[in-house]
């Protein structure tokens, strides 16, 4: 990956500010965010639930606009900048929590539904699906429709559409969040295998540390609503990875400076003692 | 799974058939042991021999309504489909002919099958206009929920593969509001034998509707009892006419009902 020319930013993302008007009050989502993900980089945002990481993609991925702030995204031609959410729409390829596969579509008519938006015809695109299908996990559940299969299979026939797009930005939105913890680790492992071999740049959302420090070149910390980047830690441990290393001291070390201004964070909200039991008892 | 899922499937058809034949049963033996007169209430037997007897000029009458309905449906099915269409893609025409068409179904049909008697006279026409406007409003309001019932996250998910407003119409929103299409094609099959009937009623000189009025003054009650026996099936045959197209245009919805009743087994 290494080139003779400096390392261009892929995503740069400037003080960006969102508001959203939440039951009547104004709810300030993200407070000035700062984000620069290099090109071919793995990069993480780790934070609490409702920090604002989701709506951090939507905008990255032209869903959403920024209230305040910019947002920039380099094209797949050198040099041009795409700005606007509408420019950026369609120009990454993003994976939401939920697997969100259409269930009158057999699994790879929905591996295909990009390429057919897009104007290929059913065959070729269904030839260029088939050809990763091993490789994804679904080899033999082709014909089937999405309710047969298991949520790990799922969340791969969802990967394998957005991977088929072939945009160099890749945007990942706890993608094994709702899966069991075998499975996550499974699929962390073929992740880590399929990010080596494709070349991408990827942005993955997730509140599993573990997860975030074995993928990434470099973790994002963010803090509680409003958003923001409250610590940028650098994953200098060594390639090609496996999970075994989440034993290891490097990965310890890693761990532990991540995980105390996490919990910090997270020290706002006070567990109370409960003592009704006790005078309920005497 | 095989031995007891047909048992227990054939079991969910003969109670109803069991139930069917034991109510049969009971009004043939009362009708033949008090005497309740023949033009009253004739027994389930003569009702038999009566649509049998009758069979060429039942049949007669079964095409002309079985025309109303199924000329009457079409015409509802392609206005229902199309301004459903219209309703879920333009905001302008949701804003300016939605509220029209729910506040027409106010006005109640029946009253304006007399006026089309004058503007359009008797013959099929008239019928076949009330069938279109009694099926239109149940097809037309459920396609319209249908295809506003999208998730927008599936919408989001679109728009990020690059998706337009038109390919996310036919990709998504049309998919989506097949199962609630259905449910209105349903209850729109339903209503229009009803709906043949009552056009009947109101004036004309053919028709299961017509022979009923006819018959009725002549005390032909087996007559009567036999134009309902065919009225009942036409509806029950086209309703299952409904759900075969229903399984053959969406394998995945029953396949995954299916599946999911299962799992919760």
């Amino acid at each position: 990956m290494a080139t003779d020319t400096a390392v261009e930013p892929k995503i740069r993302i400037d003080s960006v500010h969102k508001s959203y008007f939440i039951d009547g009050t104004h709810q300030e989502v993200l407070g000035g965010i700062d984000l620069v993900v290099n090109a071919g980089e793995f990069v993480s945002i780790v934070g609490p639930s409702g920090c604002g990481k989701s709506t951090l993609l939507n905008i990255i991925a032209g869903l959403d606009q920024p209230d305040s702030g910019s947002v920039e995204l380099a094209s797949e031609r050198p040099g041009e900048l795409l700005k606007t959410a509408g420019e950026r729409l369609g120009q990454t390829g993003y994976m939401q929590q939920k697997d969100l596969l259409l269930p009158w579509r057999t699994v790879l008519d929905n591996t295909t539904l990009g390429l057919e938006l897009k104007g290929l015809s059913k065959k070729q695109a269904q030839e260029q699906a088939l050809e990763y299908t091993e490789a994804f996990g679904l080899k033999g559940f082709e014909h089937q429709y999405p309710f047969a299969l298991s949520g790990g299979m799922r969340q791969r026939a969802a990967f394998l559409r957005t991977m088929l797009m072939d945009q160099d930005v890749v945007l990942l939105d706890e993608p094994f969040g709702a899966l069991d913890a075998l499975t996550r680790i499974q699929m962390q492992e073929w992740l880590l295998q399929l990010w080596e071999s494709l070349n991408k740049t990827i942005v993955l959302i997730t509140h599993d540390v573990d997860e975030a420090l074995l993928l990434s070149d470099r973790v994002y910390l963010m803090s509680a609503r409003p958003g923001r980047a409250t610590l940028v830690l650098d994953v200098d441990l060594p390639r090609p990875r496996h999970y075994d290393m989440v034993t290891m001291p490097d990965f310890s070390v890693l761990k532990a400076q991540l995980m105390e201004p996490l919990r910090a964070q997270s020290q706002t909200f006070k567990f109370q003692p409960i003592k009704s039991f006790e005078q309920a008892g005497s | 799974m095989s031995v007891s899922r047909t048992l227990s499937g054939l079991l969910t058809w003969l109670i109803p058939f069991g139930i069917l034949v034991t109510l049969v049963v009971a009004w043939e033996l009362w009708v033949q042991l008090s005497d309740v007169p023949k033009w009253q209430l004739p027994a389930p037997s003569a009702i038999a021999k009566e649509l049998v007897s009758s069979s060429s000029l039942l049949w007669e009458h079964t095409l002309v309504t079985l025309q109303e309905i199924v000329f009457g449906f079409l015409a509802a099915l392609i206005a229902g489909l199309v301004l459903a269409g219209g309703i879920a893609y333009s905001r302008v025409l949701e804003r300016s002919v939605y509220p029209i068409v729910i506040a027409s179904q106010t006005v109640p049909i029946i009253a304006i099958a007399p006026l089309l008697l004058i503007w359009v006279g008797y013959g099929l026409t008239p019928k076949i206009i009330i069938v279109a406007l009694i099926c239109f409003y149940p097809i037309a309001v459920n396609t319209v929920d249908g295809l506003k019932a999208t998730d927008p996250d599936m919408v989001n998910m679109l728009r990020t593969l690059g998706a337009s407003r038109w390919q996310i119409f036919t990709k998504l929103q049309i998919p989506t509001a097949l199962p609630f299409m259905f449910s209105g094609i349903k209850i729109g099959v339903s209503v229009s034998v009803i709906a043949a009937v009552i056009g009947e009623w109101v004036g004309s000189s053919e028709g299961l509707g017509y022979l009923i009025t006819y018959s009725q003054p002549l005390f032909l009650t087996a007559r009567v009892f036999a134009a309902i026996v065919v009225l009942s099936v036409m509806g029950i045959g086209l309703f299952v006419l409904a759900v075969v197209a229903e399984r053959m245009m969406m394998p995945w919805h029953f396949n995954e009902k299916r599946s999911n009743s299962m799992r919760q087994l």
